[in-house]
């Protein structure tokens, strides 16, 4: 799984860190930074669970193929 | 007995986030979600900016979607409640619950008569409507100028619109304090916006159509869209007569618990504060948290957590983006942490800087999180 942030739509709200910190965090002017490219399997319904509380609908969930 | 089959009412921020707790919390019974929208999860917030203006569709705002294992049911409203037989009841029959999550949110409030068609801003489609209707207009009157009443005249008045809004006190003052709400109209009125303060409630005039409204003296204010931003009212309707406790919205307690294997959370809600006093908070921050406090409830019963609320609102208009923790409205001059409202980029503090029950970011990059720090001297004075 992969999340694709649009740090242009981004308000640094910060929901998704404060859900996931394992996978979202905040960069010094507040817009969020993606800790992992791919994010790893254990982390994923975390993952997830950050996308869906942004407010700007910021942040997508993409699944990879499978050989990735 | 643990649950095996949650039913949740609502389909926006509340109700998905109850799901998503669920499955956080590894609940692995059924999930059924029960929307009257037409269309999945998104969210509300773009919809007095980007959406209004015209720049973003219904594709950008929606939300991630629920995992198919969840049956998510549009076009599917609640109509009724049976506590008794834990059945939530719908035109398309009945639907059974162990567990049940309302979080129908709240629609619009509004202002004119039966055979007045009024504008107000709450759902997709209502947004759509309006901003077909502004950009066909070249002037435009707001009723109401709390967050949402501003951020639309901000974005009417980016369109190039002749905007006018018209409140009871001055707009924002009671969200945002005298000092923050002054700063923020001062700029409102710089980019155009007339703002009217009445001390009386206001007629909308003309019908179908709205076209205007009147005043209490009698002054008569016209344009070519009236757009009513006069706050929400719970969508608690369906739940007449089956015995949840409603006043102003479902009380919820400080588990946002309902009755027995039943939560509420959101727009929905209004929190007892065991003195009697009743509590709204509609905002975005507080539908996640309840949501995620009503699950820890409905699941673990006494023992879960209680809701906390992170206290966190923001707006963003006329090119300043305002974050505010703690109590809304704070009283008296600010003390500066850092930066400076003239230089349009400030950290403010209210009553001071030791013990701040109130903290505003203007257009002064710092997380939330950070926000919520600085706030912490008081809860622990507190305990
Ligand atoms: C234009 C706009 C801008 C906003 N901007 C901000 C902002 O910047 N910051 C902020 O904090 N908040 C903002 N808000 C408020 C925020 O959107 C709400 O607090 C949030 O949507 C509350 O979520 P909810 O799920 O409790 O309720 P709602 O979003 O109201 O959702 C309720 C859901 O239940 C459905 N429903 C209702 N009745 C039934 C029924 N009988 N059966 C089945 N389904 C039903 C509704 O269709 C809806 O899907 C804004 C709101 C609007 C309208
Ligand atoms: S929740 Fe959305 S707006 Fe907030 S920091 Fe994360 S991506 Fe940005």
């Amino acid at each position: 799984m992969k999340i694709v942030a649009d740090r242009d739509r981004c308000e640094g709200h910060g929901l998704c860190a404060d859900t996931a910190p394992e996978v979202y965090e905040l960069d010094d002017d507040a817009i969020v930074v993606l800790r992992h490219e791919v994010v790893p399997p254990e982390l994923e319904r975390k993952a997830e669970a950050g996308a869906r509380v942004c407010p700007v609908a910021a942040l997508r969930v993409e699944q990879l193929s499978v050989e990735a | 007995m643990s649950l095996r089959q949650v039913v949740v009412v609502g389909g926006s921020i509340a109700a998905l986030t109850a799901v998503e707790m669920l499955r956080m919390e590894e609940f692995d019974g059924r999930i059924t979600v029960l929307s009257d929208e037409e269309v999945p999860p998104y969210t509300r917030v773009p919809l007095s900016k980007g959406v209004l203006a015209g720049t973003e569709s219904i594709d950008d705002i929606v939300l991630a979607p629920l995992s198919d294992d969840v049956d998510l049911r549009l076009r599917t409203p609640a109509t009724a409640l049976d506590i008794e037989a834990q059945v939530v009841h719908t035109p398309a029959g009945p639907v059974r619950y162990d567990g049940l999550v309302i979080a129908t949110g709240a629609r619009a409030r509004r202002l004119g008569g039966p055979d007045q068609v009024e504008r107000v801003l709450r759902s997709h489609d209502d947004c759509v409507r309006l901003r077909d209707d502004l950009a066909a207009a070249s002037s435009v009157i707001i009723v109401g100028g709390g967050f949402l009443g501003m951020e639309v005249a901000s974005t009417a008045r980016a369109l190039g619109k002749d905007v006018t809004v018209v409140d009871l006190a001055p707009p924002l003052d009671r969200l945002l304090g005298t000092v923050v709400g002054g700063r923020v109209r001062s700029v409102a009125t710089q980019a155009g916006v007339r703002i009217v303060v009445t001390d009386g409630g206001v007629r909308l005039l003309g019908a179908p159509t709205p076209t205007g409204v009147e005043l209490v003296d009698g002054t008569h204010l016209e344009a070519d869209l009236v757009v009513s931003a006069v706050g929400d009212v719970p969508n608690v309707e369906w739940l007449a007569g089956s015995g949840v406790q409603l006043h102003g919205g479902v009380v919820v307690d400080h588990h946002c618990r309902v009755a027995p294997n039943v939560v509420a959370a959101g727009d929905v809600t209004v929190m007892s504060q065991g003195n009697g006093d009743l509590t709204r908070s509609p905002h975005w921050t507080n539908a996640v948290d309840q949501a995620r406090a009503a699950i820890r409830a409905l699941l673990h019963g006494d023992e879960a957590a209680p809701y906390r609320p992170s206290q966190y609102c923001w707006t963003e208009q006329f090119g300043l983006d305002v974050k505010l923790v703690g109590d809304l409205d704070p009283q008296g001059e600010p003390t500066v942490l850092d930066g400076s409202l003239e230089q349009g980029s400030a950290l403010l503090a209210w009553p001071d800087a030791t013990a701040p029950r109130t903290v505003i970011a203007l257009n002064h990059h710092t997380p939330p999180a950070k926000l919520k720090r600085l706030l912490r001297p008081t809860a622990q004075a507190r305990a």
